[in-house]
């Protein structure tokens, strides 16, 4: 049977040209869209490792002051403490969770050169955003003893740089020294990569490290946040001082990714609208077009769900060879590792696209094909 | 005659409603999304309010230093001082105007917090981007001069700081991390797509925390130099680019030695896209490469639906013209049939197109995703689509019928 | 052999009724040759439509080898049509995206016969009907003519007991008639049962039976 549904569509190969184009232009943009999707959502799928509620970034600016940052900073910091209203406070880097800022470095060992994000934090990091750590411990400010930094390194991190040795006590990049290893850490969220992390402790004389974390109690409002910017104004005028909600930050940080996504799915839902009508349509006329045939084939013996197969077989060929054609570009961007993103996302992305048309291509043949079935042989073949 | 036409054409696509109906959709789906993202493209690169003047405008974003081996580079904002020196001198010019980039901030108001973005700005910005002012007036260089703790606000921030009230605010007072403020103006807020002249409160330059004392050539000012007509814009780029090759070099900029500076001053579209990719060739033609792909399958793939369900209609009455040929009607009527059909059905999707992309536009502007959004239509992208489609139409519809019209008749009977 | 009692057949559309067959009785037995004659659209093809189980009667039974076709489903009637009865159309039906043997070949596609042994039989049921040269064709690039003879390869090919024939000789001259009959009574001769309709006396004159059919109704 299938050799005869070949034969058809190679004798028609002039009029399915077209078909043919639109069910490969399709799973080419299908496959773009499921690639887009999968990716994400295997991001997604992996935990941020911290937690966010409750939290805020407190940055401050010094402006024009130049004298004693570093000792103002820490003022500043312990006076924050002191409130009832937090829980907990840290001080770290400007790039804190889903802020716009990032910082990344190469670090060797042992001839394996990795690129991790990097994060200066005090002691109190794991503490304020609930992280666990699995092996070993977080840092403290007396692990800075001799000339190794104390570090604390995330599993992605752990997995690239020792694979099977075991990471405590460990010395990379000639100047850090493993203390321990938390699970994953995506600052910019969900919808970050899971990507190699390191924490090194911070230099609390530098003033490069102007931002806090605070963790408050729950229910703590505006007023409180009020009192904090005009007691810490109070204690460096002339320094600017500015509260961020994590929980905000992170609704910025997720709008980055979703909008597009939102439009990228929404413009190619329609494209695809567009193209299973249009496969309809064209469907319907070519059925319609063959009741003769569809008379005769009933004449000579065939049932009615034969006839409605055949159709769908048909498609089904056409749509094999579409996609056969697809899956040579398709087959480029895992082949070539386009854009760094794993094979499994692209093939992924292939195996869903690939059912998605024959789905919608089955859809589209269906209902002519099942009225197709129900015409009576002599009825279609009088209108002959 | 060309009513008798129409009234035909519209017979023929109230007989197929559904082929109707596909054609429709998809000629109103494929224009209403090229004009929202041509709206959208407008609404960023396109000379709006405030920044009207942009087509004669030149922007001086970033510096750009790089060390004697090229390896590693630095850039950013520059310093006040800096720029007053190199862009504030410009002869060819007819304004410059120096402000921060945007930078948020706090207040407070009883137990409401709101986020600010917050600008320093000259004198001259009031002049280069046109505000619309609804309650006061800008601060002027006299207000500079004395250091006048004054600001300019959006009537968006005057609603939430102040409340809703129709009386003026001029003269209150607003504190904003425990510094006081006089109200000395009130505009029309500028759309955040547009960083060099948005934010919801402008201070002058000389107020507290500005930092434009900072020496160094780094710091948180960008610039732009307005042109006194468009046919200028290469002076002026000329005499900027000669005067950054004064810069000594090599130079220390925070304990950061270099030997190479960029400072570029370009067209807003420029600016943009620079900043956006960066200069990465790679990077740029991956960029590039799914861009044009992205189009090309959003025209493409309507395109050949379009074809595609033309192409089997026409077919459908293959042995119609046939048939109608052997007994001598001209095929002259039959040709004009289908092309008033298309062109018919293409105005008809055009117009679908048209309230659809109206409405999509009001939701964006009015959604609130963008603040003082204001996306406009452009006409003459409209045209445009609205022929491409016209000559899909045509192509799709008319050459098959020409082509069967040219078949021996016996041949058309056949099929 | 098939069998038919008190037969009429009404064509309903929304304004005219038309009663194409009116209280037929027919009884024909295995092995005859019957021929149906009678001017045009006095429901021939309507009646041999009404045998070959392509459609339903309004009222009145058929019984095919002694059972009623009623009781019969879509899968076990598509099984009779396509091993059991043989049609030769009045305007071919042939399909014009197939070559000749393909078209030929269709019947014994639906009875899973293999690729191999369909195209022989094909071509040998082509080689019977004078037509081994045009294998290859399509069917417009054949005479009317031509095609008949395709059509009626395609009838005998499976080699069915009951053979229905819708004017098999009405596109042809009357040297090729002559042959058309031939092969028809040589396969009556092995023992199909034909029915075919005509509108020459003379070749109506050689077959066993001869119906006449008057604006619906059985005249002789
Ligand atoms: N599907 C149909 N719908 C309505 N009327 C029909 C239909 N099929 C046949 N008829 C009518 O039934 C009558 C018998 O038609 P039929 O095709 O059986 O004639 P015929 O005897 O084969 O004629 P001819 O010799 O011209 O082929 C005709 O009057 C025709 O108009
Ligand atoms: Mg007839």
């Amino acid at each position: 049977m299938i050799r005869h549904l070949l034969k058809l569509i190679w004798n028609k190969k002039k009029a399915h040209s077209l078909l043919l184009v639109e069910i490969w232009a399709s799973f080419l943009v299908l496959f773009g869209l499921t690639s887009l999707l999968v990716y994400n959502i295997s991001k997604y799928q992996e935990p941020i490792g911290f937690t966010y509620e409750n939290v805020w970034a407190v940055s401050l600016r010094s402006n024009r002051d130049t004298t004693d940052l570093a000792e103002k900073i820490q003022r500043v910091l312990q006076r924050i403490k002191t409130y009832p209203e937090v829980e907990s406070a840290t001080q770290m880097s400007s790039n804190f969770p889903f802020s716009q800022s990032s910082m990344s470095n190469g670090v060797d060992y042992k001839k394996k050169h990795v690129m991790a994000d990097f994060y200066a934090t005090d002691e109190n990091f794991a503490q304020t955003l609930n992280m666990p750590v699995t092996e070993g411990r977080w840092y403290r400010s007396a692990d800075s003893v001799g000339k190794y930094t104390p570090i604390v390194i995330n599993q992605k991190a752990k997995e690239a740089f020792f694979e099977n040795e075991l990471p405590l006590g460990k010395i990379i990049g000639d100047r850090f020294k493993v203390m321990g290893v938390v699970n994953t850490f995506k600052a910019k969220g969900e919808f970050m990569a899971n990507t190699p992390a390191i924490f090194e402790l911070l230099d609390p004389k530098s003033s490069w490290h102007d931002l806090f974390l605070i963790r408050v109690r729950p229910g703590t409002d505006a007023l409180f946040e009020a009192k904090l910017v005009k007691d810490i104004t109070l204690m460096v005028d002339e320094w600017s001082v500015e509260v961020d909600h994590l929980t905000d930050s992170r609704k910025n940080q997720h709008n980055l990714t979703l909008v597009p996504v939102i439009i990228f799915l929404t413009v190619s839902g329609f494209l695809l609208i567009n193209v299973a009508l249009g496969l309809f349509g064209v469907l319907n006329l070519s059925i319609a077009k063959r009741r003769g045939e569809i008379g005769l084939r009933r004449a000579l013996g065939a049932t009615g769900n034969g006839i409605s197969e055949q159709f769908i077989g048909e498609i089904w060929v056409l749509a094999t060879f579409a996609l056969l054609i697809g899956l040579l570009f398709a087959a480029q961007f895992p082949l070539m590792n386009v854009f760094d993103i794993q094979a499994g996302v692209y093939l992924t992305a292939i195996a869903i696209s690939i059912v998605v048309i024959y789905g919608i291509v089955t859809l589209c043949a269906l209902f002519p094909s099942r009225l197709a079935a129900r015409i009576q042989p002599a009825v279609a073949l009088h209108e002959e | 005659m060309l009513t008798n036409y129409i009234k035909i054409a519209w017979k023929v696509l109230l007989r197929h409603p559904f082929y109707t109906f596909i054609t429709l959709f998809g000629i109103s789906l494929t224009l209403t999304v090229l004009m929202v993202l041509t709206s959208f493209l407008d609404h960023l690169f396109g000379s709006h309010y405030p920044e009207t003047k942009r087509d004669r405008s030149l922007y001086i974003m970033q510096m750009r230093t790089q060390d004697s081996t090229r390896t590693g580079s630095s850039s950013g904002p520059m310093s006040f001082k800096f720029l007053t020196e190199y862009a504030k001198s410009l002869k060819t010019a007819e304004r410059v105007t120096i402000c921060t980039f945007v930078n948020s901030s706090n207040a407070y108001v009883g137990s409401q917090k709101i986020k600010l973005n917050t600008k320093y700005t000259d004198a001259d910005f009031w002049e280069v981007a046109e505000f619309e002012f609804l309650e006061g007036k800008p601060y002027n260089e006299q207000n500079i001069a004395n250091s006048d703790q004054v600001v300019v606000i959006t009537d968006d921030f005057k609603k939430h700081y102040f409340g809703k009230t129709e009386a003026s605010v001029i003269g209150k007072d607003v504190e904003i991390e425990n510094l006081h403020y006089r109200v000395i103006g009130v505009v029309k807020g500028s759309p955040v797509t547009r960083p060099f002249t948005y934010a919801d409160v402008y201070y002058p330059y000389t107020t507290p925390k500005s930092n434009y004392q900072r020496t160094g050539m780094r710091g948180g000012y960008v610039a732009i130099l307005l042109a006194k007509k468009k046919s200028d814009l290469k002076a002026v780029q000329d005499e900027f680019q000669n005067n950054i090759r004064r810069i000594p070099l090599p130079g220390v900029e925070d304990g950061y030695k270099f030997a190479y500076v960029e400072v570029k001053s370009e067209p807003y579209v420029e600016n943009f896209t620079g900043t956006l990719l960066n200069g990465n060739k790679g990077i740029k033609t991956i960029f590039f490469g799914v861009i044009a792909f992205i189009l090309f399958m959003l025209m493409g793939l309507p395109a050949i639906n379009l074809v595609n369900v033309n192409v089997s209609r026409i077919m459908e009455r293959a042995s119609e013209i046939g048939i109608r040929k052997a007994f001598g009607a001209p095929v002259r009527t039959l040709m004009w049939q289908f092309i008033i059909e298309n062109i018919f059905i293409t105005f008809i999707g055009g117009g679908i197109a048209l309230i659809l992309t109206l409405v999509i536009i009001q939701l964006i502007n009015s959604s609130g995703m963008i603040a003082y959004a204001d996306l406009t239509i452009n006409v003459n992208v409209f045209l445009v689509s609205l022929l491409v489609c016209l000559v899909f139409g045509l192509l799709s519809g008319v050459l098959p019928a020409l082509r069967m019209s040219k078949l021996k008749i016996a041949e058309a009977l056949k099929s | 052999m098939i069998n038919l009692t008190n037969i009429e057949k009404v064509y309903r559309t929304s304004s005219i009724e038309t009663l194409a067959l009116n209280n037929i009785n027919l009884n024909i037995r295995k092995g005859e040759f019957v021929s149906i004659m009678g001017p045009s659209g006095c429901g021939k093809s309507t009646l041999l439509n009404i045998m070959g189980l392509l459609d339903e009667p309004s009222k009145g039974t058929v019984e095919l080898d002694g059972q009623r076709v009623s009781t019969y489903r879509d899968k076990e009637l598509a099984r009779l049509r396509n091993e059991k009865i043989g049609f030769i159309f009045q305007s071919f039906h042939l399909i014009n995206d197939l070559s000749v043997v393909d078209n030929v070949e269709i019947p014994l596609l639906y009875r899973s016969t293999n690729g191999k042994p369909r195209q022989t039989y094909a071509k040998e049921a082509l080689e019977k009907v004078g037509l081994s040269n045009r294998i290859k064709h399509f069917p417009k690039q054949l005479s009317g003519g031509q095609k008949q003879r395709v059509a009626i390869a395609r009838a005998i090919v499976g080699q069915p007991e009951i053979i229905l024939a819708d004017e098999p000789t009405g596109n042809l001259d009357s040297a090729m008639g002559n042959e058309i009959m031939n092969i028809l009574q040589t396969l009556n001769n092995e023992g199909a049962t034909i029915i075919m309709v005509t509108h020459d006396e003379n070749m109506a004159k050689r077959t066993h039976r001869l119906i006449r059919l008057f604006d619906g109704t059985q005249v002789q």
